[in-house]
């Protein structure tokens, strides 16, 4: 499962590793880039599908966290 | 008597102090330390009201407590490291129940941060994964919209708790007013498409045995109102987990009680029969579904939820309503009345007849059945009360018993189950409930871990009732090793408790005494009638067990009523 991150907080990258551990995934390949404001991130995560989709959905929730704002 | 104040320069403090009035808190529980004092400085004469407790942890949950009672953000501080440490089960109390708090915690001076220094802890990366975000405030021109920003972010959406951990120095620097106003909340509520209002209506017009369950996305008065008016729309059997206890009209005949491991035999079995369950702000925890696969395994699932990701997450979900519980019941009425509305009162009465009273052991060898006890206290208790438990045995007998009016008259550590959380929750609760009385209900375990707060009760004169069900055993666990661990009991005897009565009156807090079923008329009417903060020693049988109860990962089937 491929994941693209942009957040503003560049330790969200390692709270979506965190999780992938939790969630019993690997990050098997994470690339990222921050500039003062923006966190880009691609992560390229291995598991059990079902485990996947919760993933992506913490993901998502989390993520979504950092969107109630309107700079 | 705070003597005469000297001016002095205002500081981040001050700043933090602003933001918090601007954000309508009234009172803040903490405990002071190093790097926290340019607040408590701050604070000093300030009109904000802080509350003193005795252990960080109790500030959490006291705050929590607060949140659950009233639908009010909460707020603690705490100084740095162990400080900020001692927070944070509170904060993971509160994120697993989606509970509005906000975390005010101090850390080392910045140029100390990484050295660790003398009281550091990085409480940012602690929390990062158990709150909704944790925000390290740098610049002390941000203290002001950052502050403003955690509460918005606790507030919506899914509440949770937001954790700001502020330097020392920033604390310190020179006041900076506000500079810009926080950033503004897109805050708009999902709300559930037509299609998936129409599908769930389409579902409900097509059941013979729906069932409707509210959780803790059902606590808000509007969200109760409507569950209730949909329940009485459509003569249905309804159930609540331990978080949408209260959603139900407790005069409503189809309501069937808590729903899961310890709900009613009545719930889980019409669960189980149903072919169709409405499940309404409900994250269907293990406690819950027990075995996923074989849950309601016949039913069109129709999930409300404002948090997509939990769709999916246990139990597939046939029709999703990504919408605030509230509206989203709102618009399934609408839908409903616009055609033609069904009515289920005859299921509704069969579900009812599956169930049957709670099981209870009653009195033995001269000691009193705890549950016996709890009926006897739930009938006497005064109209409006609010009632706090502990965790454990108690928490679900209580759960079973009680028939709040509203979800935040029922105020417990449900996802997490953290013992301790209960004494101090409803500290919490007498502050954002003035007026209103307040039951602690604990057991002799938890009881122990945050009782030293019975300094706070004395400190404030807190009108708590502490209800302190001893059975000289960590109940719950011993339950399971009866039960599933052939009987080893294995460091859950605590039959060297101290005298509870005696520790109170050390705290000059007058106590009750029921030491058998002969003593609780009267020592219960005595303790009701007191004014003011008191404790009430309930010494009771110590083998009785929770009934009923399905074991963990099991099925309706594996329910059991009795050891037999």
């Amino acid at each position: 499962m491929n994941y693209d991150l942009v957040v503003g907080d560049p330790r969200t990258v390692a709270r979506v590793i965190n999780m992938a551990h939790r969630f019993q995934c690997r990050a098997s390949r994470v690339d990222s880039t921050s500039t003062d404001t923006v966190t880009t991130a691609h992560f390229e995560f291995a598991g059990d599908a079902k485990q996947l989709d919760r993933l992506r959905a913490q993901i998502d929730r989390i993520v979504q966290f950092e969107k109630i704002f309107v700079s | 008597m705070i003597p005469a104040i000297t001016p002095r320069p205002r500081t981040g403090g001050d700043a933090v102090l602003e933001a918090l009035e601007r954000e309508g808190v009234d009172v803040i529980f903490g405990y002071p330390g190093g790097t926290i004092m340019p607040f408590y400085d701050a604070l000093y004469g300030h009109p904000m009201r802080h509350i003193l407790v005795r252990h960080e942890a109790a500030a959490a949950f006291a705050a929590g407590g607060y949140a659950r009672t009233s639908g009010r953000v909460g707020v603690c501080c705490a100084t740095s490291g162990p400080g900020a440490t001692n927070l944070v089960t509170g904060l993971v109390d509160a994120m697993m129940d989606s509970i509005p708090v906000v975390a005010i915690t101090a850390n080392v001076r910045m140029p100390l941060m990484g050295t660790d220094g003398f009281q550091e802890a990085d409480v940012c990366a602690i929390t990062q994964c158990t709150t909704k975000a944790s925000i390290l405030i740098t610049d002390p021109a941000q203290l002001y919209t950052k502050v403003r920003e955690a509460f918005a972010l606790a507030r919506s959406g899914r509440p949770g708790p937001v954790l700001i951990d502020i330097p020392t120095d920033v604390l310190k620097a020179p006041y900076v007013p506000e500079q810009n106003p926080p950033r503004k909340v897109n805050d708009v509520k999902p709300v559930a498409s037509a299609e998936s209002v129409k599908a769930a209506v389409d579902a409900i017009r097509s059941s013979h045995r729906p069932v409707a369950i509210a959780g803790g996305g059902a606590r808000d008065p509007k969200a109760v109102k409507a569950f209730r008016e949909l329940c009485a729309l459509l003569g249905l059997p309804h159930t609540t987990t331990i978080c949408g206890l209260g959603a139900s009209d407790p005069n409503d005949v189809h309501g069937l009680g808590m729903l899961g491991m310890h709900g009613t035999k009545a719930s889980n079995l019409t669960v189980h029969a149903a072919d169709v369950v409405l499940a309404f702000g409900m994250r269907f925890d293990d406690r819950v579904t027990g075995r996923p696969d074989r849950f309601a395994k016949e039913a069109t699932i129709v999930h409300n939820d404002i948090d997509v990701s939990e769709f999916d997450k246990i139990i597939p979900t046939h029709v999703k309503l990504h919408g605030d519980a509230a509206d989203t019941i709102k618009a399934i009425i609408a839908e409903l009345k616009s055609g033609h509305v069904p009515r289920f009162d005859d299921w509704a009465v069969q579900a009812k007849a599956l169930g049957g009273p709670l099981p209870s052991d009653v009195s033995k060898d001269g000691h009193l059945s705890a549950t016996d006890f709890l009926d006897q206290l739930f009938a006497a208790m005064p109209a409006k009360a609010i009632v706090s438990t502990d965790v454990g045995q108690h928490q679900m007998w209580a759960a079973q018993r009680f028939k709040p009016n509203a979800p935040r008259d029922f105020c417990t550590s449900a996802g997490l189950g953290s013992m301790g959380f209960g004494f101090p929750a409803a500290i919490g609760a007498c502050f954002a409930n003035p007026g209103r009385p307040v039951f602690a209900i604990c057991g002799d375990g938890g009881f122990q871990m945050t009782m030293p707060e019975l300094a706070t009760v004395k400190r404030y004169q807190v009108p708590v009732k502490i209800v302190l069900i001893d059975n000289r055993n960590l109940g719950m666990v011993r339950q399971w090793q009866e039960l599933f661990y052939d009987e080893r009991y294995s460091a859950t005897n605590l039959s060297d408790n101290p005298d509870f009565c005696t520790i109170a009156s050390a705290y000059d807090i007058e106590s009750f005494r029921i030491n058998g079923p002969e003593d609780a008329p009267g020592q219960l009417a005595a303790f009701l009638a007191y004014s003011g903060p008191a404790l009430l020693h309930v010494s009771c049988y110590p083998m009785e067990l929770v009934w009923p109860m399905i074991p963990a990962g099991g099925v309706v089937e594996d329910l059991m009523e009795s050891k037999g």
